[in-house]
């Protein structure tokens, strides 16, 4: 078991008396990349920024590494990706990553160096001499993600890491995500669950302030039904439905979307249902785009057991 | 390792020096800076001073310097010196309260805090922002004051012992003046939105603070002490002050400044960034 590097105990917030955050207690180890979830005001926000030492809880103790937020402990341990945050624009990209540098204690040539290499892992090396005006507003997301990764965090809570980005630089960014996960633990907040999907085994889901954990295969190891989830090209829903539904060992399916099928079946009874399902697609000369294994993440965190 | 709370405070001051003479926003103020103050030092200090050492022996003068509230100049050993500190008086705090109106409140606006909060204590941050501003304002007075001693070698290279020692009082009572002016405005920048806020707010508690006071120490004649918390309180005595006797009052802003300060950093350390 690795060591605990978040706990919260009955964490709580409000703005004007709504409650954003309620009672939430979780402890994070290190490890894997965990996601934060939940739909829009759901307290995501609140809770990466009280973790970041931006904003005090109305109530409850929060501790990273065994520090209150913000202490000054914790400079060079954490670092962060604050949603909307912007640079100074009065002075060049280069001028302010250095500077960062120099204050989670670089000397002025490894403070340099590690200005050109977080520029660099986010492809904004031509831009070091610039002001932050000249960046579009991708540019200066990943300049932003380039100051989160300065130094070696243990770390990284990143709030909307990928919004506004090109799918390039969305793929660069998970990326360097997943090649410094051994040594960096990274929270990342978003909607683009697709994202999450692909980096995190483990998510915290905050609705309404309230959280709740999931590890994503372990949920679905431990049942006695599996999931397969098709996608399919245009194709009718209700024959699908039906054919399917006459295979043996499946239990149920459904079609949460259009062309979207989710295939509920018993592994005892039928081990390969993938190759099954090809068949009897084969077999009635459909055409399908994509089939994987389990529920869709959004399936998963929104719509289980509705 | 982590830097210490004063290598914090030592590197955000070195910034904000940079902000003050790399930065356009800073050049543009430094040119404004030199451009009154050599208007100041062209017409009315060395006219002034050409004045003052013609009529400083004659009992006509005396008076007549007593008359219109400048009889202190006479007790300057350097005219030019003597209404150097007049004038930088009046401008000094004015240029301050516009310059430091913006220590925090736009880097907070704008997300910049965050990004140095993950890394320095609140506590650092403001006071690395308050030294800054200090440093800089240091810097100005002292340039300013060459260019008095300048003025005056060109006239009389003679006096120029006499005035390094009256400049020195001069910028150390400056710079201990303008303290509690930069304290002000360092926790307004950290409760208000802008710096057009902090100053209008400023202005407001000059105002509005000394008119309050005096109506209830009209009833309540102890209440007037209360006027010791407004910064800049002493100035108007400043004024009939000479040479090292201009540090007599220096614990007043020194006082201020510290009330001022403690305030500034609670307030950073309760205010959501």
């Amino acid at each position: 078991m690795n060591a605990p590097i978040i706990k919260c105990h009955n964490l709580s917030h409000s703005y004007s008396g709504k409650a954003a955050l309620s009672n939430i207690s979780f402890i994070c180890e290190s490890g894997e990349p965990i996601g934060l979830v939940g739909p829009n005001g759901a307290g995501k926000s609140t809770l990466l920024n009280i973790l970041c030492g931006f904003m005090r809880s109305a109530s409850g103790n929060v501790t990273l590494f065994g520090h209150k937020p913000g202490a000054s402990a914790l400079s060079g341990r954490v670092s962060a990706l604050p949603q909307d945050a912007r640079l100074d624009p009065a002075f060049s990209i280069g001028e302010q990553l250095c500077f960062y540098a120099r204050l989670q204690g670089l000397n002025t040539q490894q403070a340099k160096h590690e200005t050109s290499r977080v520029l660099e892992a986010v492809a904004l090396k031509d831009v070091l001499k610039e002001k932050p005006s000249v960046l579009s507003h991708g540019m200066a997301k990943r300049a932003a993600i380039a100051q989160a990764l300065m130094g070696k965090p243990e770390l990284i809570l990143l709030d909307e890491p990928t919004a506004g980005l090109d799918p390039v630089n969305m793929r660069k960014i998970r990326t360097i995500i997943t090649e410094l996960s051994p040594v960096t633990t990274f929270i990342i907040s978003s909607h683009d669950l697709a994202e999450l999907g692909r980096l995190c085994q483990q998510m915290l889901l905050l609705d309404k302030g309230v959280m709740s954990t999931m590890q994503l295969n372990a949920s679905e190891n431990n049942k006695p039904t599996r999931f397969l989830t098709l996608q399919m090209e245009s194709c009718p829903a209700p024959d699908v439905q039906a054919k399917f539904n006459n295979v043996a060992g499946i239990s149920r399916v459904s079609n949460p979307q259009k062309n979207e099928f989710i295939i509920e079946y018993n592994p005892e009874i039928q081990p390969s249902m993938d190759l099954k399902i090809i068949t009897c697609i084969n077999d009635n000369n459909w055409q399908y785009r994509q089939l994987s294994q389990g529920k869709t993440l959004e399936e998963k965190l929104f719509f289980d057991g509705m | 390792m982590i830097p210490s709370f004063l290598k914090h405070i030592s590197l955000i001051c070195q910034f904000e020096l940079k902000r003050l003479f790399a930065t356009r926003k800073g050049l543009l103020y430094m040119i404004t800076f030199a451009f009154i103050w050599y208007l100041i030092l062209l017409y009315p200090i060395r006219f002034s001073s050409d004045f003052l050492s013609q009529q400083e022996n004659t009992p006509e003068g005396n008076s007549f310097f007593q008359f219109i509230g400048f009889g202190s100049l006479l007790n300057w050993r350097i005219p030019e010196l003597g209404v150097y500190w007049n004038f930088s008086l009046t401008i000094f705090p004015l240029l301050t309260v516009i310059t430091s109106a913006d220590q925090t409140c736009s880097d907070r606006n704008r997300g910049t805090l965050r990004f140095l909060c993950v890394r320095v204590s609140r506590g650092s941050l403001f006071f690395g922002r308050f030294s800054g501003i200090m440093l800089t304002q240091a810097i100005l007075i002292l340039a300013s004051l060459l260019t008095t001693i300048a003025l005056i070698a060109f006239r009389d290279t003679t006096l120029l012992p006499v005035a390094f020692n009256s400049a020195s009082a001069i910028f150390l009572s400056l710079v201990i003046a303008l303290l509690p002016f930069t304290a002000m405005m360092a926790a307004l920048s950290a409760t208000v939105q802008s710096a057009r806020q902090a100053t209008t707010w400023a202005i407001l508690i000059w105002i509005f603070l000394a008119w309050i006071i005096s109506i209830f120490s009209a009833y309540l004649p102890a209440l007037n002490s209360l006027k010791l918390l407004i910064p800049g309180y002493q100035i108007s005595n400043l004024y009939q002050l000479a040479e090292w006797q201009i540090l007599q009052l220096a614990y007043i802003p020194l006082l201020q400044t510290i009330i001022l300060l403690s305030i500034g950093r609670w307030i950073i350390h309760r205010q959501s960034l």
